[in-house]
C-alpha cells in the first residue's frame, strides 16, 4: 500500500495517454500495409511497461554503483564499431553480437547521462577540474560516434550533456561564452560533415531544389501537415499517408500522419502531452530527494526534448532530415523499451523521493 | 556550511526555472510552424495533396462515321487489337520476348527495338509492343495469355476508308494530334481530320472527350476510379454523295486525269465530286510513310489536288452560254439576229479563229451555241463588251468561291478593266484599246485569263436548270437549298438558253449528239474544248515525246442538266488533255446520267414524247 501511494500517477497517466495516441496513429499509419507491424508495437509496449515496472522496484543506489563500469564498456564498444562493426546503410553503427545487433552509441547515451549525473552528484560545475572532466567525458564517445556518422545520437550526447552541466550549476558567463564558440564553429562543423549531410542542410533551406531527391521527404511531409488543417482529414482518411507519398511513415515521419489525420487539434494535443511528460519529470528531479536523482532526471527530460523537437521540427520543415524517432509514437522496439525504461528510472526517483524533503532544502539528510 | 547549501540550492532551484519556462518555449515554437503549415499555407497544401493523389485520364470519343446517300460507309471505325507489356509485372522478361516474337511473328529488329523500349520506360508504365493487330493475329496470344504475366491485349478503334481512292478528295483523312492541335485541346493520342469532309466536319465527328479521374498512389499507379464522364461518340455523318454514281463517273474517266461534279439541281446536293487521280487515305491511319507522302506529293499527275475545285481551268465554250444571258440581258443586236462566220475574224494585226477552219456560214445564237461557233461570239463578245460579259460572269457564281464546306477552294479568275491590267498599257490608248478588244472577245469564248472550277460550272448548269439561282454545294444529306444569289433572268432568256443546251444534244449538229443523244434521260448540256497554256521550255525539256504530245492537248469539258423538262440533276465534266469536249468528256456525262437514270424509278418522265 506504501508502494502504491508513493507512486507518480500523473507521470503513469501521461505515459498512458501516450500509449493510446501512439497505437491509434501508428494504425493509420500502417492499417493499408503491414498490420502486423501494429501488434508488434503492442507487443513492445507490453515489454516496455514490464521494464518500466521492474525499475520502478531498483534501488536507485545500484545504478550509482553501475555508472562507471558501464560507462567504461560502451566506450570500448564504441571504440571497436569502427574496427569491426557492420555496414547498413552508409554508415558503420552496429556490432553484430551474433544473437542480436547492437548499437553501442544507443548505450553511450544513458551511460554518459549516468557517468554526468554521478560526477556532478557531490560537485558543482563550477570549476575548471570538475567542467573539464564533465566535457571530456563527453567529448571522447561524441567524436567518436560522429564519425560513425551519426548525427542524431551525437546531437543528443551534446544536448544532454549540456542540459546537465547547466543543472549543475555551469556559470552564466562561460555559458555565454560555449554558445558563442558553438556558433564560431559552425563552419568548421561543416567542413567536417558528410556530402548527405550538407545536402540535407541545403535541402532544408530549399526544398524545391531537389524535389524528387532529399527534398522529396520535407516536401511530402509538409504538404501532409498542411493539408491536414486544423481539424485534420479524419482517421484513416489521410491521402498522403494512405497512398503512401509519405517516406517511412511509421517511424521517423509518423508525425505527419497524425497532422494529416487528425488536424492541429492532435498536434496540440501531442505536444500538451509532451510538455506534461517533460514538466513532470523536471518537476520529479526538482523535488528529488539527491542530487544525483535530479541530474538524472534533467537528462532524461532533455533527451525527451530533443528526440520531439528535432523530430517534429524535421518532419515540419524547421530543420534537416535527422533519423531520430518521435518517442512513444513512431514504431520501433528498441526505442521504445528504452524510453519507458528510462521513465521507470524517473517513476523509482519519484517512489523514493516521496515524503523526503529535497536535498540541501534544509531538514534534507543529504547534503 | 548551511548559507554554501542554500546558495547550491537556489542556485540549482534557478536553473530549474529556466528549464521551466525552456520547455514550453520550445514546444511554441514547434505549434507555430505546425500552426504555420495548417492554418495559414492550408490551401496551397491542400491543392498539392490533391494533385498528388489525382489524375486525370482522358477518354477519347470514338470519331463519328461517314456514310452515302445510301447508308454505305466512307469513313468508318474498325476494331484492332494491341499488344502491351508492363515491366514490372513481367516475370521472367527473356521468355516473354521471344514468346511473343514467335506468336506475333517480330522479325529481330523489331524485337531489339521493343528491347530498347522496355529499357527506356518507367517499370510501371505499359509499353506498347505492337498495334494495328487483326483478331487472328492476336487470338493465339489470348488463348496464352496466362503464361506471360505483366502482357496485356487491348482493342482500339481505328479509321477505315473503304472506297478508299474513290472518295478520298471529298472524304480526306485524318493524322495525330500535332503541337497546335494540343493547344487547341487535343490530346497526344487522338487523330485530327486534315482534309475534305474529316477536316470540314471535324466538330461534328470528333465527338466529346470523357474523363477517368483517378486515385493514384506515390509510384503513380491507379488505386481507385473516384469520378467517371463517359465520353460522347462523334455525330455519323450522311452525305448526299452517292457512291455508285461517283464510281460510275469514276469508271468513265478510267485512268485519265481530270473531275466531275454532280449536284442536285434544286437544292445543290452534291451527288459526286470525283478527281482523279485520288490517293488512298488509308495509307495515313497506319502511319504515312514519308516516301510515300513525297511520292504524292512530287507526282506529276498532283494526286493530292483536287480537281473538281482546288483547280481552276479556262471554261472554253462552257462560257457562251453566260455570254449568251449577257447578250440577252443587254438586248445585243447579235442575240437575235445573225452573223456570218467564215472561220476567223481579223482583228488589226491578229486573226481570231473559229475552231471549224472552213467556217459556219451564216448562224443565229441558237445555231451557235449547238454548234460552238467561235466568231459568233467573237463578236457578240465585241459588241458587249468586258464588263458586260465579267458581269454576267460575276452573276452566274464564276469567279467567287461556291462557299463549300471543303478547303482550300479556289475562286477561278474572271477579267475585267481593272485599274491593274489599264495600268499595264497605260501609255498607248489605242494599242489598250486593240488589246482590250481582243481580249473581250477570247473571254467571250470562254479563253484568256478567265478560269473556272468544275464545281462552278456545275453549279452553273444547275442555276440554267433552276431558274437562275445560284446555290450553296451541299455537302450533307437533307441539307436545306441556299440561294447564294438569283440570276436577274426571265423566262424567255432562260428558255432560248435551254433550246439551245437541249439542240447540243438533240440535233444532229450538236457537239454532244453523237454520245449522248441515246441517253435515258434527255439531256440538255454544252461542251468545251480549253486551250492548254503553253508549257514552259523547262517542262519540255525534262518529259517525253508522248507525255509533249498529250499535255498539248485541250482539256475536255461538258457540262449540263437532265432530264431537260424536269431537271434533277447539273453535271460537269471535265477531262485533262482529253481532247476535244464531246467526245471526251461527254462519254463520262453519259455513264453518269445513265447511273443516275438506273437508279431513278421515275426514269421515263423526263423524256420527250
Amino acid at each position: 500500500m506504501r508502494f502504491l501511494k508513493s507512486i507518480d500517477w500523473v507521470l503513469l497517466a501521461i505515459l498512458c495517454a501516450l500509449a493510446v495516441v501512439g497505437m491509434v496513429t501508428l494504425f493509420a499509419a500502417v492499417h493499408q500495409g503491414d498490420t502486423g507491424l501494429w501488434q508488434k508495437q503492442g507487443i513492445f509496449w507490453g515489454v516496455g511497461m514490464l521494464v518500466f515496472m521492474a525499475l520502478c522496484f531498483m534501488p536507485l543506489r545500484l545504478l550509482g554503483l553501475a555508472c562507471w563500469p558501464m560507462y567504461g564498456v560502451a566506450l570500448l564498444l564504441v571504440l571497436l564499431v569502427p574496427l569491426i562493426g557492420d555496414v547498413h546503410m552508409g554508415a558503420r553503427r552496429w556490432l553484430d553480437l551474433g544473437v542480436m545487433n547492437l548499437q553501442p552509441s544507443e548505450i553511450m547515451k544513458w551511460a554518459l547521462m549516468f557517468i554526468l549525473a554521478h560526477w556532478f552528484s557531490s560537485r558543482e560545475a563550477r570549476g575548471w577540474v570538475e567542467i573539464l572532466t564533465a566535457l571530456l567525458l563527453t567529448v571522447l564517445p561524441a567524436s567518436l560516434i560522429i564519425m560513425q556518422p551519426d548525427l542524431g545520437t551525437t546531437l543528443v550526447l551534446l544536448f544532454a550533456a549540456s542540459a546537465m552541466i547547466i543543472a549543475a550549476g555551469l556559470p552564466w558567463r562561460l555559458l555565454g561564452l560555449a554558445m558563442v564558440a558553438g556558433l564560431a564553429s559552425l563552419p568548421l562543423l561543416w567542413h567536417f560533415m558528410h556530402d548527405y549531410q550538407k545536402q540535407r542542410v541545403l535541402t532544408l533551406l530549399d526544398p524545391q531544389s531537389d524535389p524528387l531527391g532529399a527534398g522529396y521527404h520535407v516536401i511530402q511531409s509538409t504538404i501532409a501537415i498542411g493539408s491536414g488543417g486544423l481539424l485534420g482529414k479524419g482517421f484513416l482518411h489521410g491521402t498522403q499517408d494512405r497512398l503512401h507519398f509519405l517516406p517511412e511513415q511509421h517511424t521517423d515521419f509518423i508525425f505527419s500522419v497524425l497532422a494529416e489525420e487528425g488536424g492541429f487539434i492532435a498536434v496540440a494535443l501531442l505536444l500538451f502531452l509532451y510538455a506534461a511528460l517533460i514538466l513532470r519529470i523536471l518537476w520529479i528531479g526538482h523535488k528529488a530527494y539527491s542530487r544525483f536523482a535530479s541530474l538524472l532526471c534533467i537528462g532524461i527530460a532533455s533527451i525527451f526534448m530533443l528526440y520531439i523537437t528535432v523530430n517534429i521540427g524535421m518532419v515540419s520543415g524547421i530543420f534537416p532530415v535527422v533519423g531520430l524517432p518521435l518517442p512513444f509514437i513512431s514504431y520501433g522496439g528498441s526505442a521504445l523499451v528504452t524510453m519507458l525504461a528510462a521513465s521507470g528510472l524517473v517513476m523509482r526517483i519519484a517512489i523514493e523521493s516521496k515524503g523526503q524533503i529535497p536535498w540541501q532544502r534544509p531538514g534534507s539528510p543529504l547534503a | 556550511m548551511r548559507n554554501k547549501q542554500l546558495e547550491k540550492r537556489s542556485r540549482f532551484d534557478l536553473r530549474m526555472l529556466v528549464f521551466y519556462v525552456a520547455v514550453p518555449l520550445f514546444m511554441g515554437l514547434l505549434l507555430l510552424q505546425v500552426l504555420k503549415l495548417q492554418w495559414f499555407e492550408h490551401d496551397r497544401y491542400m491543392l498539392q495533396a490533391e494533385q498528388n493523389r489525382l489524375n486525370i485520364v482522358p477518354t477519347l470519343p470514338v470519331r463519328g462515321e461517314v456514310i452515302d446517300a445510301e447508308g454505305r460507309g466512307l469513313a468508318v471505325n474498325r476494331i484492332a487489337y494491341h499488344v502491351q507489356l508492363i515491366p514490372e509485372r513481367v516475370t521472367r522478361m527473356d521468355y516473354t520476348l521471344h514468346a511473343l516474337a514467335n506468336i506475333l511473328h517480330w522479325s529481330d529488329v523489331k524485337l531489339a527495338s521493343v528491347r530498347k523500349r522496355i529499357e527506356h520506360t518507367r517499370a510501371d508504365r505499359p509499353v506498347l509492343l505492337d498495334d494495328k493487330l487483326q483478331w487472328e493475329q492476336v487470338s493465339p496470344l489470348a488463348a496464352r495469355l496466362h503464361h506471360f504475366p505483366g502482357v496485356d491485349v487491348e482493342s482500339g478503334s481505328y479509321r477505315q476508308y473503304p472506297y478508299g481512292a474513290l472518295a478520298s478528295h471529298v472524304i480526306g483523312y485524318l493524322s495525330l494530334a500535332r503541337k497546335g492541335d494540343l493547344d487547341a485541346g487535343y490530346f497526344p493520342s487522338e487523330f485530327v481530320g486534315r482534309t475534305g469532309v474529316e477536316k470540314a466536319f471535324e466538330q461534328q465527328l470528333h465527338g466529346v472527350a470523357g474523363y477517368q479521374q483517378e486515385e493514384v498512389d506515390a509510384v503513380g499507379r491507379r488505386v481507385a476510379v473516384l469520378k467517371r464522364a463517359p465520353s460522347k461518340m462523334g455525330q455519323t455523318l450522311q452525305l448526299a454523295l452517292d457512291i455508285d454514281i461517283q464510281q460510275a463517273a469514276s469508271d468513265a474517266l478510267g485512268d485519265r486525269t481530270g473531275a466531275v461534279v454532280v449536284l442536285d439541281v434544286h437544292t445543290g446536293a452534291i451527288i459526286a465530286l470525283l478527281s482523279k487521280p485520288g490517293y488512298d487515305t488509308n495509307r495515313f491511319i497506319t502511319g504515312l510513310e514519308s516516301d510515300q507522302w513525297n511520292a504524292w506529293l512530287n507526282d506529276p499527275e498532283k494526286p493530292l489536288l483536287n480537281r473538281a475545285m482546288q483547280a481552276a481551268y479556262p471554261p472554253a465554250s462552257t462560257f457562251k452560254l453566260v455570254t449568251g444571258f449577257a447578250g440577252l440581258e443587254h438586248h445585243a443586236r447579235l442575240a437575235t439576229g445573225s452573223t456570218f462566220c467564215p472561220g476567223f475574224v481579223e482583228l488589226a494585226d491578229r486573226k481570231l479563229r473559229c475552231w471549224k477552219h472552213s467556217g459556219h456560214g451564216k448562224i443565229s445564237m441558237h445555231q451557235a451555241l449547238v454548234e460552238s461557233c467561235d466568231v459568233f461570239f467573237y463578236e457578240l463578245g465585241d459588241e458587249l463588251g468586258m464588263s458586260a460579259i465579267s458581269d454576267a460572269a460575276q452573276e452566274w457564281g464564276l469567279g467567287e468561291k461556291t462557299g463549300i464546306e471543303l478547303s482550300p477552294e479556289s475562286r477561278g479568275s474572271v477579267p475585267s478593266q481593272s485599274p491593274y491590267m489599264m495600268s499595264a498599257i497605260k501609255n498607248n490608248a489605242s494599242k489598250r484599246k486593240r488589246w482590250f478588244r481582243g481580249e473581250t472577245m477570247i473571254t467571250a469564248i470562254g479563253q484568256g485569263t478567265l478560269t473556272t472550277t468544275p464545281l462552278q460550272i456545275a453549279r452553273l448548269a444547275a442555276a440554267i436548270a433552276n431558274g437562275g439561282k445560284v446555290l450553296k454545294p451541299q455537302l450533307l444529306a437533307g441539307a436545306q437549298a441556299e440561294v447564294m444569289h438569283q440570276v436577274d433572268v426571265s423566262a424567255e432568256q432562260l428558255n432560248v438558253i435551254r433550246k439551245a443546251m437541249r439542240s447540243v444534244v438533240s440535233d444532229p449538229h450538236g457537239t454532244a449528239h453523237r454520245v449522248l443523244a441515246n441517253s435515258p434521260w434527255d439531256v440538255a448540256g454544252k461542251t468545251g474544248t480549253a486551250q492548254v497554256i503553253k508549257m514552259s521550255q523547262d517542262r519540255k525539256k525534262i518529259i517525253s515525246q508522248a507525255q509533249q504530245e498529250r499535255e498539248y492537248r485541250d482539256h475536255a469539258w461538258f457540262m449540263g442538266y437532265a432530264p431537260y423538262k424536269n431537271p434533277k440533276i447539273a453535271i460537269a465534266v471535265l477531262v485533262e488533255h482529253g481532247g476535244h469536249g464531246g467526245s471526251a468528256a461527254g462519254p463520262v456525262a453519259a455513264a453518269v446520267i445513265r447511273a443516275m437514270a438506273a437508279k431513278d424509278h421515275l426514269v421515263t418522265t423526263g423524256r420527250e414524247p
